[in-house]
């Protein structure tokens, strides 16, 4: 306090002067329209841009909300996508023919968040918060935005563990989209980036670029979910193309996962054995 | 200078710019202002912060009269706040030791010394009215005639008025 007293005692001139020219100014943009036009100008440019910024930060900060929220939405939408195409497929069919079944939903997603993962092995897994009690068994497909991540191995009341794409003991259908040729995709263990999609006819013509899509040959997962891109192109095998295919998941990003429930998966997979026997 | 004669120059100079001075408007380009001069010939020995106070005050007074609020005043209390290392900068210091204050009568220091004055009063003041940095070459020709036409003004009063009587 001493010294703030002597300090101001030393300067007191020119804290004066800055004093009197600060009475200056106010007056000049008080009391002259003038400058009281430019200066609230300029001060509402400055202020806008700093409360600009701060709103800026402060979405930062509500991202991960804005982030649930938008999942939310996104399986809201799903949801009605689905009952909308269950409502045209309806509207579309004959009327001699009718089928209780096409009235229910095919398809229903839940919204998931990843607890833990295990990625860095051949046998990998992902957790997730969601478990039985939420609707969740064994071999439902789980997908991110971003495209297809893997299928529910097994679920207790409140977790599921997930296999993902990046596991060498899945094997998942899929097809080349613009030609419809399919075959299944397996990891090889090596880089969590890649996978690759076997069986594929030599003949098949596969470039660079193209889109992989799930198949829905199987009942697990809807058709045309994106697995990833065309690599590279292998000819040297036999009979088989051997593709290199980039995932358009990124696994050591994902959070926000859903999981897609197939209603009728049973009623197909009974079918199937059937068939067999 | 005693207090009397700075006071008469003070009326001399006020009433002068008032009522004549202010009144003269040349392509709004130069503004003419000889009050200044009351600041500048300031008897040395008082107290500096008195000095700003009048500094001040004065500014705060012609604005009044003239209606631009603050304008005058933020560019006199400049004056009076460089005012002490002006007289150092522009003098010779062991003149100043001897005489205790600069002879007004010396005109060489004089000259040099309005004019310095002049330059950052008007660069002020014009900036201070203009109050933005559009049109900049504008505003600069205006701080350069008002300072020359200002300075011509000052060095009339000085022959006039300065000059004989401190002989």
């Amino acid at each position: 306090m001493k010294d703030i007293i002597k300090l101001i005692i030393k300067y007191h001139f020119t804290i004066i002067f800055v004093l009197l020219e600060i009475i200056a100014f106010s007056l000049m943009v008080m009391h002259n329209n003038y400058q009281r036009t430019i200066f609230s100008s300029y001060t509402s440019s400055f202020f806008g841009a700093i409360s600009s910024t701060v709103t800026e930060i402060k979405t930062y900060f509500y991202l991960k909300e804005t982030n649930k929220k938008l999942v939310a939405e996104n399986i809201e939408l799903r949801n009605q996508i689905e009952k909308a195409r269950v409502l045209y497929n309806e509207s579309k069919s004959d009327s001699l023919w009718h089928s209780n079944i096409s009235a229910e939903y095919k398809y229903i997603y839940i919204t998931a968040e990843m607890l833990n993962a295990g990625l860095n092995k051949t046998k990998n897994y992902i957790i997730i918060n969601k478990g039985s009690l939420h609707g969740i068994t064994s071999e439902m497909a789980v997908c991110s935005s971003e495209g297809v991540v893997g299928i529910v191995e097994k679920t207790s009341k409140h977790f599921s563990k997930i296999l993902p794409l990046i596991n060498i003991n899945l094997r998942v259908s899929a097809k080349i989209k613009k030609n419809g040729y399919y075959g299944s995709l397996q990891w090889d263990g090596n880089d969590y980036r890649y996978t690759y999609l076997n069986d594929i006819p030599f003949h098949v013509d596969a470039e660079v670029g193209d889109t992989i899509v799930t198949s829905g040959l199987s009942p697990i997962f809807p058709e045309g979910e994106i697995i990833g891109f065309i690599e590279s192109v292998n000819k040297k095998t036999a009979n088989f193309l051997r593709i290199k295919v980039k995932l358009a998941t990124d696994f050591k990003k994902i959070f926000d996962v859903y999981i897609i429930a197939n209603t009728q998966k049973r009623e197909q997979e009974q079918l199937e054995v059937i068939g067999d026997e | 200078m005693n207090n009397v004669t700075y006071f008469i120059h003070l009326f001399i100079l006020l009433f002068v710019q008032l009522t004549i001075l202010d009144n003269i408007q040349i392509h709004s380009y130069v503004y003419i202002n000889i009050y200044i001069l009351a600041i500048y010939i300031y008897p040395y020995r008082l107290h500096k912060t008195a000095t700003l106070l009048f500094g001040f005050l004065l500014g705060f007074f012609v604005d009044l009269a003239n209606h631009t609020m603050g304008i005058h005043t933020a560019a006199t209390a400049l004056l009076a706040y460089i005012r002490p290392r002006l007289i150092l900068f522009t003098s010779n210091r062991e003149q100043l030791e001897i005489h205790g204050e600069q002879k007004i009568s010396e005109f060489n220091w004089f000259f040099k010394y309005i004019l310095l004055n002049n330059t950052i009063f008007n660069f002020v003041l014009i900036l201070c009215e203009a109050f933005s940095f559009n049109n900049v070459l504008i505003t600069l020709v205006r701080i350069v005639c008002s300072t020359l036409v200002s300075t011509l003004f000052m060095l009339l009063y000085y022959f006039i008025a300065l000059k004989k009587k401190q002989n």
